[in-house]
């Protein structure tokens, strides 16, 4: 990798042991994806903020380091995000009354938020969000470098603000505000390599869900140019990009007339041949909302709602569901802590958590790794969660159950799954 | 019935260096981290997944692709447990594999010359140079001189 001078004077020390320690990292880094050099970061980064906020433990920034850098003044050098904290994951809001340990411990709770104030200091805002792109009132412009770290939201850097990343964000990368060029940051990389298109009509939220894995899994890595979707909202899509990156691993999109890089369908190809066509039918859609319905009986004993977490539009059709009703099971609705504060206003905790349910916020079921309500068949409405969960329990055998928003509270208040195909 | 084993040559990239040989643990279909690897059992737990529970402790990992979180690393992370892989081929990757080779920090080459999941089976024997980015493949495995 070439570097500049002045990223070989940080790399000798000229800028202390933690910029040194950091660049170590990015070096190492960018050899091993075969990088050129080093970009510098003109967007934004997010980090999960906590115990492991470094990728690769030989090059792991301690929390130590961490808050001593923060009490020297130190900085982000770039706006910096926070992404749900991770080792642990823990529930930012509402873990008064979630039932569960060790999130229902205040000690737990202290020492979590704890470890994430140093982060805070040196100018980390605290979003603590999967989705925090959408509350975090400052996103990167077309073209602008990044480094994010959140699969479900890549697409939204790349293919929806027309930003550039890599799944890479870190300490490390927020920190000196520099990030290996690869990959995603390189035009030629952007470039559509495979038509897809949509016969299925998507109408619910549901529908982009099993969309986006359906092309997830059969393009991969591949960078689709997607015609046929409609106008899919802002849960739509975030939801379709979740999904892309379970089934697949698509960082980067075109819809043309949609995305920026994209006003037409040549621009996609940037005037190549279209050499792979995919066709994505009703009945691929099918066929993933039975690989997802994964369970045998109807009984249900914990719902999860909100993976990716909920935005304000999806709390309040929860709310809406839920007014004067009593839930039979568990029912977790999880957001982000800035979403939670506008729900708590406008009174939708309130009812939700008359329902019996819990609103809670900045983790999620995976995050915790199995810490939920005692379920040996669970429902929810995320692709993503449904895949992921019966993999985080195991060996303990998980039934897991998969439809709308609409299926999965009617099983909250019923205790019953009556969700089927329509 | 020993003829001679036939070998064939990959030509790729390095991710990690070093030397590495084993049996190859072939997945046909892109590996799945987070919740979907137990990083101290050393196998997969995604539901569906041809590789379902089977340890790769030991052996070339031959994949295509990752797919879906940055719990990716958890293939990484074996090595915190000594149950990782020898070596890791992949066809195609992103920054997931690349952090996933270096927190493993075994023999990893990807960007080959031809499609190693067309070459590769479970059960050939597989030498790893990660600094040459050279992967030798004695098909059928190793078979005993007499």
């Amino acid at each position: 990798m070439r570097l500049t001078d002045e990223e070989k004077r940080i790399l000798d020390g000229e800028q202390g042991y933690l910029a040194q320690k950091c660049m170590q990292f990015l070096v190492a880094y960018g050899e091993a994806a075969g990088a050129e050099r080093l970009v510098d970061i003109d967007g934004t980064a997010d980090l999960h903020p906590g115990l492991k906020s470094s990728w690769v433990p030989d090059y792991r920034i301690t929390i130590e380091e961490i808050e001593e850098a923060a009490k020297r003044g130190e900085k982000f050098k770039v706006p910096t995000f926070a992404n749900k904290p991770i080792a642990p994951g823990f529930v930012v809001d509402g873990w008064e009354n979630c039932g569960t340990w060790p999130n229902s411990d205040p000690e737990y709770h202290k020492k979590c938020l704890q470890n994430i104030k140093p982060y805070i200091k040196m100018g980390m805002v605290p979003t603590l969000s999967c989705n925090y792109y959408l509350v975090s009132s400052y996103w990167p412009t077309v073209g602008q470098h990044c480094s994010w770290g959140e699969s479900s939201a890549i697409p939204w850097a790349n293919a929806i603000l027309g930003a550039r990343t890599n799944i890479d964000g870190c300490f490390q990368t927020a920190y000196l505000g520099k990030v290996p060029a690869y990959d995603m940051h390189l035009d030629e990389n952007r470039v559509a390599t495979v038509l897809v298109e949509c016969e299925a009509e998507l109408k619910t939220d549901m529908d982009y869900d099993l969309f986006g894995w359906a092309v997830g899994e059969a393009v991969g890595l591949k960078v689709p140019a997607i015609v046929g979707i409609g106008k899919p909202t802002t849960s739509q899509l975030i939801k379709m990009n979740s999904s892309l990156n379970t089934g697949g691993q698509v960082r980067m999109y075109h819809i043309p007339g949609l995305t920026p890089e994209a006003p037409t369908l040549e621009a996609a190809f940037k005037g190549n041949k279209i050499k792979q066509r995919i066709t994505i039918t009703r009945s691929d859609l099918r066929r993933v909302y039975e690989m997802l319905n994964y369970a045998s009986t109807d009984d249900v004993d914990f719902v999860y709602l909100g993976c990716p977490h909920y935005n304000i539009q999806e709390i309040q059709k929860v709310a809406r569901l839920l007014e004067g009703k009593r839930c039979k099971t568990s029912l977790w609705v999880m957001t982000n802590p800035w979403t939670y504060k506008i729900a708590e206003a406008m009174g939708y905790k309130a009812i939700v958590e008359r329902a019996g349910a819990n609103f809670l916020s900045g983790t999620c079921a995976g995050e915790m790794r199995g810490e939920m309500p005692p379920a040996a068949v669970m429902a929810t409405d995320a692709a993503k969660l449904n895949y992921y969960m019966t993999g985080h329990l195991h060996p303990r055998k998980l039934e897991v159950w998969y439809g709308t928003t609409e299926d999965c509270i009617q099983a909250a208040i019923t205790g019953k799954w009556k969700g089927e195909w329509r | 019935m020993n003829s001679g084993t036939e070998k064939i040559v990959l030509r790729g990239r390095k991710v990690i260096g070093g030397l590495a040989e084993g049996e190859a643990l072939v997945s046909r279909k892109p590996l799945m981290g987070w919740g979907n690897v137990d990083e101290k059992r050393g196998f997969t737990t995604e539901r569906n997944h041809p590789l379902y529970q089977v340890p790769f402790k030991g052996k070339v990992l031959v994949f295509p692709e990752p797919r879906g979180s940055g719990g990716f690393m958890g293939y990484g992370r074996t090595r915190a447990y000594g149950v990782n892989p020898a070596a890791f081929v992949y066809r195609e990757g992103c920054a997931l594999t690349v952090l996933a080779a270096m927190i493993a920090n075994i023999p990893t080459v990807t960007g080959f010359d031809r499609d190693p999941l067309e070459v590769i089976e479970t059960g050939d024997y597989v030498i790893v140079n990660g600094d040459e980015g050279i992967v030798e493949v004695f098909k059928g495995g190793l078979q005993r001189q007499s």
